[in-house]
């Protein structure tokens, strides 16, 4: 009940994100329910329908293997929730654990900041590409990769704001009190860092997206047969003249989803944010 | 209701009626209420009250500070040498703020630009209303920090503000006000981040320029003591309205109001011993809560019938003492 | 004061800070060091509350951070019950904590706004192991709650539903829920409104006489150190200028600062004239040579400004560190 109420809260007033938030939801339903909703297998080869054009039996057309794209594309959302919570999770706990251990200890934290700021060097998506031609192709090491990739901005932002909190009175107050170090990290910081980590985590699932897709498309990302948006996008890229649809649907999706999923973040940014917070008291 | 006459040329300011209220998201709730004081030239008003009690609010909007602010007029006239200040247009206003009328502020360094030289931000200051050459502004701003007793005025000129001490912060931020040979210089808490003994040279300063100059002063702080010690006239402020006001020597010897007297017994004094001190029970309310009749009764010892639902209109004990309280104290035997 | 040993003896305790001066090119600028404590000793006895009082950056709250281990000490010692604690390790030091206690400035800031006042309050309890079942647990934090003036039902909510001055009572309930014997108060009422302060100096008051705990009672305002102290240090620059009973220091001062002090106060009443210098205290990062104080001092002398003096004892518990403190006493009687 309170969580709706905050919701409601966030997002009253702001018609976009709200338009986002809707979309979001209606991709993750057709990520539950594919296997209801979904025509068509979406591995089953067609031969006598390849390239047909979007029509009322294929909604999006179908692929050179003839594959139902409509049915590819529901399954498609389920991958794209599986990289996105993925990702999510790792960058979260290794970029979350990173930054505020760095923040708390500040010798160790000297050399675990000097590794993050070596991997921040890079290019997301170069990193991203060096660490996949190490690795096989996979669902389990693409989120790992992309997971990795989005620690390092993680680990940042925690350090600093850690940093800030392990300055704050009511943690020289807990250490006075008699609180051991894994309690002042987990029971007096932590818990003041979950707002801005579920603003970082709404950003990291949209930017998880487009690494996604961007290394199906180079061919380093899911194995080729899992159906996902980057990599129908990827298969179709040679029938672009011939078959733009293949290009169309999927490609929308990934920039509706990604948009959603920013305004979503934005939304949530600025409900955290004090500055746009009306404090009646302060005046 | 009466007010003091008062000889209409030495008449500065006059406010009538002043109401503000804050937009929450729960409506509009008052922050302060029907309040009218006046001051004249060469006059220190001094406002005290606890945080919340409107006093801040006041000087922002005399000075047009509420924009930005979720705080809005709803009502009322601030009267400044004869004109309306809320019905002048944004750019009369802009001709009288930090001419006529200037304004300094609790915290100098976050009113100090920490990437210019003092120098460049009073000249600045100077040039913004009078139209002169540089060479004639840097005089006027050397003239000015000599004023506010700054040591070694033509050396410190070219300082930057974190090369200043607290205290000397200030004092420029007071030579910045008297650029324009204010009439009126509002002062809001211009002590209270100084240390004691720098809060004396401060307090001294303003005393001195006031009596050099002849300008009214409205000095605002929650310090009865600062107040006591700097100010002509006193109003108490208690959650929006004044509650009492009168001639500083008066009012310490002739209390009316519970509140200022409850807020004097509070203060622990360097001079005396008590056990224990008499504290106003309750606590300072915040704005969202609704108070019908008098906004003081929750806490006041004397409160009786009638204190819970008519709020006490502002009565006269002297010619310049009034009070708003329905069981007003006696006076000391 | 008992003739029994004291509970705490600091000796010359000492806690300096380095920090990197500005950079004037390339290379990192040199290392200066701050003594924001430099040599101060005192005694604390048995239920006696010492006074420490002194302007801003005059180190006395890092004397208390020092104390309480949260700043790490350069040099010196602090005898607890006779051992030294400023040279054990945190795990040695974490039982000891239960003994040792601070009450913080800021209401606001010192309580976690993610954690319910009962989370808060258990806290400690668990640590200390005071408490083995939630029910026991729950009826301590139940009972320190009305001793505070709280209404034990308040332990569910979060501390934003609060005032500051209900806060502060939460911070102090903290402090007496694990029975400490030396409780560390910095600046405990200095956020509060005038009226709410009284309630919590009152407070304050009556838990320390109730339970004969020892106090270090930190302020910069002279009024409320006089009201709750038995014995008043004044510091300046790292450096405790006089140490005297409360009502020695505040009738009779021995030290030139503590008088400047004394005489900066506002007064409500009027009487005493303000003495006005014009100096500000200097950096602790380069204090001026011999005493600290003489660049501001109406009686300085060569020898001032060439060694510094240290405290003398003055017969009846009173000490001054000044070159001409007989000559200040002589004055006064």
């Amino acid at each position: 009940m309170t969580a709706i109420l905050t919701m409601g809260r966030i997002f009253r007033g702001r018609w976009l994100a709200t338009a986002g938030l809707c979309w979001l939801i209606l991709v993750a339903l057709a990520a539950i329910f594919a296997p209801l909703v979904a025509p068509y297998d979406p591995l089953e080869f067609d031969p006598l329908v390849r390239l047909s054009p979007p029509s009322q039996e294929h909604l999006f057309g179908t692929d050179h293997f003839g594959r139902d794209s409509f049915s590819r594309s529901l399954y498609g959302a389920r991958m794209a929730i599986v990289i996105g919570f993925g990702s999510v999770v790792v960058a979260l706990v290794a970029g979350g654990l990173a930054g505020m251990i760095s923040a708390y200890f500040t010798r160790l934290g000297h050399v675990i900041m000097r590794i993050v700021d070596v991997l921040m060097a890079f290019p997301a998506l170069l990193l991203a590409l060096v660490l996949m031609t190490l690795l096989e192709r996979s669902v389990v090491n693409t989120v790992i990769v992309i997971g990795i990739v989005y620690a390092t901005t993680t680990a940042r932002i925690l350090f600093g704001m850690t940093l800030k909190l392990k300055g704050e009175v009511f943690v020289d107050a807990a250490t006075c009190s008699g609180a051991g170090h894994a309690s002042i990290l987990f029971r007096h910081i932590l818990p003041n860092l979950v707002s801005p980590l579920l603003v970082q985590a709404s950003f990291i699932f949209a930017f998880a997206q487009l690494q996604a897709a961007a290394l199906d498309f180079l061919g380093l990302g899911l194995p080729p047969e899992v159906p996902s948006w980057g990599n129908m996008l990827s298969e179709s890229r040679i029938y672009v003249t011939r078959a733009s649809w293949l290009l169309l649907f999927p490609g929308a999706l990934i920039i509706l989803s990604v948009f959603s999923m920013n305004l979503v973040g934005d939304a949530l940014r600025d409900s955290i944010d004090p500055r746009f917070r009306n404090d009646i008291k302060g005046v | 209701m009466t007010r003091p006459n008062t000889d209409a040329s030495d008449l500065l300011l006059d406010m009538r009626g002043l109401t503000l209220g804050v937009a929450t998201p729960d409506g509009i709730l008052p922050v302060v209420q029907d309040l009218s004081l006046s001051l004249s030239t060469g006059e220190t008003l001094g406002i005290v009250g606890e945080s919340g009690c409107g006093k801040s609010l006041t000087s922002l909007a005399i000075m047009g500070l509420l924009e930005g602010t979720p705080v809005r007029v709803l009502a009322g006239e601030i009267f400044f040498r004869g004109r309306d200040l809320l019905r002048l247009s944004p750019r009369e206003r802009r001709a009288i703020m930090g001419n006529e009328m200037s304004m300094i502020f609790q915290e100098p360094m976050t009113s100090l630009n920490p990437v210019y030289r003092i120098g460049d931000q009073i000249i600045e200051a100077i040039r913004e209303h009078r139209p002169m050459s540089r060479r004639a502004a840097r005089d006027r701003a050397l003239e000015l920090l000599t004023m506010v007793r700054i040591p070694d005025p033509a050396g410190r000129i070219d300082s930057f503000p974190h090369q200043l001490s607290g205290g000397q912060r200030q004092r420029v931020m007071i030579a910045m006000a008297l650029a324009g040979s204010p009439r009126l210089l509002i002062a809001d808490e211009p002590t209270t981040a100084l240390d004691v003994t720098v809060q004396a040279q401060i307090l001294k300063l303003i005393v001195e320029l006031q009596k050099d100059t002849g300008m009214g002063v409205m000095l605002i702080s929650h310090d009865l003591g600062v107040i006591a010690e700097t100010c002509d006239r006193i109003a108490v402020m208690y959650r929006g309205r004044v509650v009492e006001t009168a001639g500083a020597r008066e009012l310490f010897q002739d209390m009316r109001h519970p509140y200022t007297r409850g807020l004097l017994d509070s203060i622990p004094e360097a001079d005396e011993d008590v056990d224990r001190l008499s504290a106003i029970p309750g606590r300072v309310p915040t704005l969202d809560e609704t108070i019908t009749g008098c906004a003081f009764h929750p806490r006041c010892a004397r409160a009786g019938a009638g204190c819970d639902s008519d709020q006490p209109a502002l009565t006269a004990f002297a010619p310049t003492h009034f009070a708003r309280c329905h069981y007003p104290l006696e006076p000391d035997a | 004061m008992t003739d029994a040993a004291p509970l705490l003896q600091v000796r010359d305790l000492k806690t300096h800070f380095t920090f990197r001066a500005p950079s004037t090119g390339v290379l990192p600028g040199p290392k200066r060091v701050l003594k924001a404590v430099d040599g101060v000793s005192f005694d604390l006895a048995e239920g006696e509350v010492l006074g420490i009082v002194g302007e801003s950056g005059c180190g006395k709250s890092t004397v208390g951070r020092t104390l309480t281990k949260l700043e790490p000490a350069t040099s010196g010692e602090a005898l607890f019950r006779g051992r030294d604690i400023l040279g054990l390790s945190a795990g040695a030091f974490r039982p000891l904590r239960r003994e040792i206690q601070m009450i913080f400035q800021d209401p606001f800031a010192s309580l976690n706004p993610r954690l319910t006042i009962e989370q808060t309050l258990a806290e400690p309890v668990r640590i200390h192991g005071l408490a083995r079942t939630r029910e026991e647990v729950r009826a301590r934090i139940s009972d320190t709650l009305v001793k505070v003036g709280l209404d034990p039902k308040v332990m569910t909510r979060y501390p934003h539903e609060f005032s500051g001055g209900q806060r502060q009572r939460i911070g102090i309930a903290r402090v007496m829920i694990v029975e400490p014997r030396l409780v560390i108060a910095d600046e405990a009422v200095s956020a509060l409104d005038v009226s709410i302060q009284a309630q919590v100096l009152n407070l304050i008051k009556d838990l320390q006489r109730d339970s004969g705990i020892s106090m270090l009672f930190i302020s910069h305002d002279l009024g409320v150190v006089r009201h709750i102290s038995d014995r008043v240090a004044v510091m300046y620059l790292g450096r405790i200028v006089e140490t005297a009973p409360k009502a020695a220091i505040f009738e009779k001062p021995a030290h030139p600062y503590t008088r400047l002090l004394l005489a900066s106060i506002p007064r409500i009443r009027p009487g005493r004239q303000p003495v006005v210098d014009l100096g500000e205290p200097a950096s602790a990062a380069s204090p001026p040579s011999g005493c600290a104080f003489h660049p501001r001092c109406p009686l300085a002398t060569d020898i001032c400004r060439s060694t510094r003096p240290d405290p003398v004892d003055l017969g009846n518990g009173r000490s001054s560190a000044c070159h001409h403190a007989g000559q200040l006493l002589g004055e006064a009687a």
